[in-house]
């Protein structure tokens, strides 16, 4: 991301043990006003912080099915750092939580005008969409004025969890409902192989409990010795 | 202490006065009605979220921002509906996003120009892209050996195709000419036998004799390479007989000589001659029958 992002300072690493709002300062260090900080845990899931630095709002996401620029199925190139056109869905526009998370991804992805390591055209266009209650991003390459793309990299999917009123911190503005965290998600993926068995125990038990009890005592040698009277028997023949 | 208070209001709720209202006024639902706690997972700040949104918003000219929002609007418009989309079906959904780039696309593109700024690059600015030319070039393979693929199974497959037509028709060709045959020589005993008094079955003759011969040129009629290799090596019998003199030629000549066999050491190949076949797999006589003495 940040090749194509000429107005980003990078700090690669950063603190484990520090807190959060360790990052505020930094960004002030830099004379930065908006901070993207990806964080990966259990090298297996990554989180999105995007935020407003002195005091605004900031957002924790979820980030999914991820693939960076280098994959060779994207064929679409750009200028090393010219400004992109950015295109949100209608649906940004629906809600609260989406409008504030729209502003936030303009003021952090739009290349300042005449920034001195920006180039002057305009080759590629950012799509942010929402579906399925997550944002989706693409790069895309304007081949032809009249509208023919093709896709650079990366592309991610961006699952909102929080929106907190100051920077990585504060009161939570917005909790999404519909986020299940990937630790969750693990558990009940295991948890389903026990399901198995428990509902075939349960199912075994209450067969027994509607069985019933069988009404009064039969003793199965009593037909044993039961004699048809020859009368009975001629009609059956 | 709080906790108190909302239990004892929660047993006034619950209270068979206030049912009896809640059921007339259409509020209760079938089934056990138990009163949840307020879901703690969703919040939902919605003043909140427009304050904040008002403070951080920025009012700079659309020219600093560059940002449009945009309906998918194309030719393809008929393919994809923004109702039905379902997020996984890939092709749909990914449809879906260039379409919606191609409408902001469209959209921007003439405001810019509008704004007299230039928006293609020219031919002769050279600056450095975000993917280098390596990485594009091993891009450009791996399309080409994508379709250099594709062109071998369907060359394949097409030379499948005509080799069992062209056995089809053979075999068809192949009756036509018994059959032809068997008439020819049925006429001819019919005409020997005095039922048919004109010639005129002589008239009708296949013309196709003259092309057909065309094709049976010369090189047509030799046989297999295999067989054309298996009679000069074994045909006719005496061939061999004078090719063992020891003359200079013969003497000279390394056609014979296979380097494989008499150059290199013996190896491998030299182990693997008295094939560990049958004898490893079959035990002897001796363990056969304890075996079998074993088994009763």
């Amino acid at each position: 991301m940040r090749t194509l992002m000429p107005h980003a300072k990078s700090e690669s690493k950063m603190d484990k043990k520090d807190q959060l709002f360790v990052i505020n300062e930094m960004c002030e260090m830099r004379n930065c006003s908006k901070c993207i900080y990806l964080e990966a845990k259990k090298k297996q899931d990554l989180y999105m912080w995007l935020s407003n630095v002195p005091r605004g709002p900031s957002a924790k996401f979820l980030v999914e099915n991820l693939h960076t620029m280098s994959e060779l199925k994207m064929t679409g190139n750009c200028l090393k750092g010219s400004r992109p056109l950015l295109s949100f869905d209608q649906e940004f526009d629906k809600e609260a939580h989406w409008s504030l998370i729209k502003e936030l991804l303009i003021q952090t992805f739009s290349t300042p005008n005449h920034h001195p390591k920006s180039q002057p055209f305009f080759d590629h266009v950012y799509t942010f969409s929402i579906a399925d209650n997550r944002i989706w991003f693409r790069n895309y390459q304007i081949l032809e004025e009249d509208g023919s793309l093709a896709e650079i990299g990366p592309r991610f999917v961006l699952n909102p969890i929080r929106i907190f009123e100051g920077s990585f911190g504060g009161p939570t503005l917005f909790q999404n409902p519909h986020y299940v965290s990937p630790n969750d998600l693990r558990h009940l993926m295991r948890k389903r192989g026990a399901q198995k068995y428990m509902s075939r125990i349960q199912a075994k038990k209450s067969l027994e409990m509607r069985r019933g009890q069988p009404s009064y005592e039969t003793d199965p040698t009593d037909d044993v010795f039961v004699t048809i009277r020859p009368e009975d028997a001629e009609e059956d023949s | 202490m709080d906790l108190d208070e909302s239990f004892s209001s929660e047993s006034s709720v619950d209270s068979d006065e206030e049912l009896q209202e809640a059921f007339a006024a259409g509020k209760l639902r079938p089934g056990l009605n138990l009163e949840l706690p307020a879901s703690s997972k969703t919040i939902n700040n919605t003043a909140g979220l427009n304050q904040t949104l008002l403070t951080i918003k920025k009012n700079l000219p659309w020219l600093e921002r560059l940002d449009v929002t945009s309906k998918p609007a194309t030719t393809h418009k008929d393919l994809i509906s923004q109702s039905e989309t379902d997020v996984h079906d890939d092709f749909k959904r990914e449809l879906r996003f260039y379409c919606q780039a191609q409408a902001t696309v469209l959209e921007a593109i003439p405001r810019l120009h509008s704004m007299s700024i230039p928006t293609k690059r020219p031919e002769d600015f050279f600056a450095q892209m975000a993917k280098s030319d390596d990485h594009m070039k091993r891009v450009r393979e791996k399309l080409v050996e994508k379709q250099t693929a594709i062109e071998r199974s369907e060359k394949a497959k097409k030379l499948r195709e005509l080799r069992k037509y062209g056995k089809k028709v053979q075999i068809e060709v192949i009756q036509k000419r018994q059959k032809e045959k068997k008439e020819m020589l049925d006429a001819v005993k019919k005409y020997r036998k005095g039922q048919k008094d004109k010639l005129d079955f002589l008239e009708n003759l296949p013309g196709e004799k003259k092309n057909s011969q065309n094709k049976k040129s010369a090189d047509n009629l030799r046989p297999n390479k295999k067989r054309e290799f298996k009679n000069k090596k074994f045909g006719f019998g005496g061939q061999k007989k004078r090719s063992k003199m020891n003359t200079k030629s013969s003497a000279l000549d390394m056609s014979e000589f296979n380097p494989n066999i008499n150059q290199k050491k013996p190896g491998k190949t030299g182990k693997g001659k008295p094939k560990p076949g049958n004898k490893n797999k079959r035990p002897g006589k001796a363990r056969r029958q304890k075996a079998k003495s074993r088994k009763k």
